[in-house]
């Protein structure tokens, strides 16, 4: 039990003092932000699936969307998630293009 | 606006000449100090590497240009390094040069690519144009793809052919921007009486793209 | 299954070779004809001379059928473009790239590419990375009572905690996600595309097989 309350914490510190808020998010700025799946639609784009997620984490939004697939195992509506990129203007706001990410378990 | 370049062939370093000349901030890559270092002007920044390497597309200053435009020889290439400026750069404006016609479908979003510039496309539609009167002509593409800019030359036969623009009954996702007549633009008024051997340039968005040629060209065009 | 292969030089040539002589339906693609020498008199199997992201080239190798592909010609980028193109556009699920420069290779891990990069062992690790199926026992104490196995996580597997495959009885040594290792903690969550490498008894390596369930299934 020991062992599973430092790794906990360890995790914590994963996540914690270097994300960017999504409410203060640039684009252009490599940055790693968290946050919960409130949306998530798999969009064609050209005859080619693309997934696409909404992010939020209570200061605000940013999309991710991975091109080729139409889902990634362990993404779902409420996933808490984080993510490592550059944003990018685009028409449905802040966007990372095929980012790094990692699920989180709940309560991030 | 600050520009990166890749590639130094002609195409890249006629395009640094003149970005430069109207007072943007230019840097060109290249792998080959050669062409690199060809011209004796210090106009533009010049940064020696393999464009489709992070770093280097780094050094070049990416992260605050504007637009990166890969116009080297290779496609391959060029899809690389629009996929690293728009994927890791967030550049707000990425234009690639098509090589080799077949793989104009890649020069999308799926690669970053704004917009695609294909010469041969360029030339063919330009011969197209130069040779045939009547014909619709598909210049540039837009919005990934959802827009169109087009030319017509009206033939006697076509129906718009002395009536006023506004009563040829174009489609509202079309618009035409401009009439090139007797070699003088002429602003495409609602009331513009159109002739035979009017030149109509065209903007077409979306879908109505066979509803204004059947309106320019008329019906029974044959391609 | 069918396979296409991409690039007929020594890992190529290799790499189709051995999954012939498996019994796999293996085409190779290759732009320059020549390259199929490599192949030997012995090779069963068809070539297509061609560009590896072609469409039509695609087609004559029977990518409609294929379950796999390996983009394993000497160009990092052909190689990128031949593997979007098989994982995006016909949605081949086990798509392998050799790719030189890490950097890069990180990038397109994030797409879902599996990515190899040093010549001498990518036969090796492309071979394995089609079998994903089975634990990869990369070692194995001199009694045999432990094993150490290598697996790739599967979309199915994806989301389930570390905790619960250290509970069917092995202890993950390391997870290497994105191109990068780490010592993973209890409370991470598997992700599509992590290799693991876990130590577990010979005893509960049916467990831990069963823990990663069958592989990847159909595509997306």
């Amino acid at each position: 039990m020991a062992f599973l309350r430092r790794t906990r914490r360890e995790e914590a510190t994963l996540v914690g003092s270097d994300c960017t808020p999504l409410g203060q998010l640039h684009a252009r700025v490599r940055a790693k932000v968290s946050g919960q799946v409130v949306r998530m639609r798999a969009r064609p784009a050209r005859g080619l699936p693309s997934l696409e997620v909404v992010l939020d984490d209570g200061t605000g939004r940013a999309v991710a969307v991975w091109s080729g697939r139409r889902s990634i195992g362990g993404i779902t509506l409420g996933r808490h998630l984080l993510l490592e990129g550059v944003a990018v203007d685009s028409e449905s706001g802040l966007t990372f293009l095929n980012p790094a990410y990692e699920l989180l378990s709940s309560g991030h | 606006m600050r520009i990166v370049i890749a590639g130094a062939g002609s195409v890249g370093r006629y395009m640094a000449g003149q970005l430069s000349k109207a007072g943007h901030d230019v840097t060109i890559v290249d792998n080959d100090p050669d062409a690199l270092g060809r011209d004796e002007a210090q106009l533009w920044k010049r940064v020696l590497g393999d464009a489709c390497e992070v770093d280097v597309l780094s050094r070049a200053g990416c992260a605050t240009a504007e637009v990166v435009a890969a116009v080297t020889g290779d496609d391959e290439d060029n899809l690389v390094i629009s996929l690293l400026a728009k994927q890791e750069f967030g550049a707000p404006r990425v234009v690639a040069r098509v090589n080799n016609p077949n793989n104009e479908w890649m020069y999308n979003e799926m690669w970053g690519v704004d917009v695609s510039v294909s010469t041969p496309h360029l030339l063919t539609a330009l011969v197209e144009e130069a040779v045939n009167v009547g014909s619709f002509v598909r210049i540039l593409s837009f919005e990934h793809g959802r827009a169109q800019l087009a030319e017509v030359t009206l033939a006697s036969s076509s129906p718009a052919v002395g009536r006023p623009i506004g009563e040829i009954g174009l489609p509202r996702e079309s618009v035409v921007v401009a009439v090139v007549r007797d070699g003088h633009v002429v602003h495409p008024s609602d009331d513009l009486r159109l002739r035979d051997a009017d030149e109509v340039l065209v903007l077409v968005v979306g879908e109505s793209e066979a509803q204004v040629k059947s309106i320019l060209v008329g019906a029974t065009e044959v391609e | 299954m069918h396979v296409i292969v991409v690039g007929c030089g020594r890992v190529g040539s290799t790499v189709a070779r051995s999954l012939s002589k498996e019994g796999h339906s293996v085409v190779v693609v290759d732009r320059r004809p020549s390259a199929f020498r490599r192949l030997g008199e012995d090779f069963v199997g068809d070539t297509v001379a061609g560009i590896g992201f072609d469409r039509t080239v695609l087609q004559s190798a029977r990518i409609a059928e294929a379950a796999a592909v390996l983009a394993v010609t000497n160009g990092d980028n052909s190689n990128i473009l031949i593997a979007r193109v098989a994982r995006e556009m016909y949605g081949i699920e086990k798509v392998v790239a050799r790719i030189y420069d890490p950097q890069r290779a990180a990038i397109y891990q994030r797409l879902g590419i599996s990515t190899v990069a040093t010549v001498s062992w990518a036969s090796g690790q492309i071979l394995s990375l089609l079998a994903p199926d089975s634990s990869k026992v990369l070692w194995s104490d001199p009694s045999s009572t432990f094993v150490l196995v290598e697996r790739r996580v599967g979309a199915t597997t994806a989301g389930r905690a570390l905790a619960d495959l250290e509970s069917s009885g092995g202890r993950v040594a390391l997870l290497t996600r994105h191109g990068e290792a780490r010592l993973p903690v209890a409370t991470s969550l598997l992700q599509e595309g992590d290799i693991v490498q876990v130590m577990v008894s010979t005893g509960a390596l049916s467990a831990v097989d069963e823990f990663f369930g069958s592989s990847e299934g159909g595509h997306p």
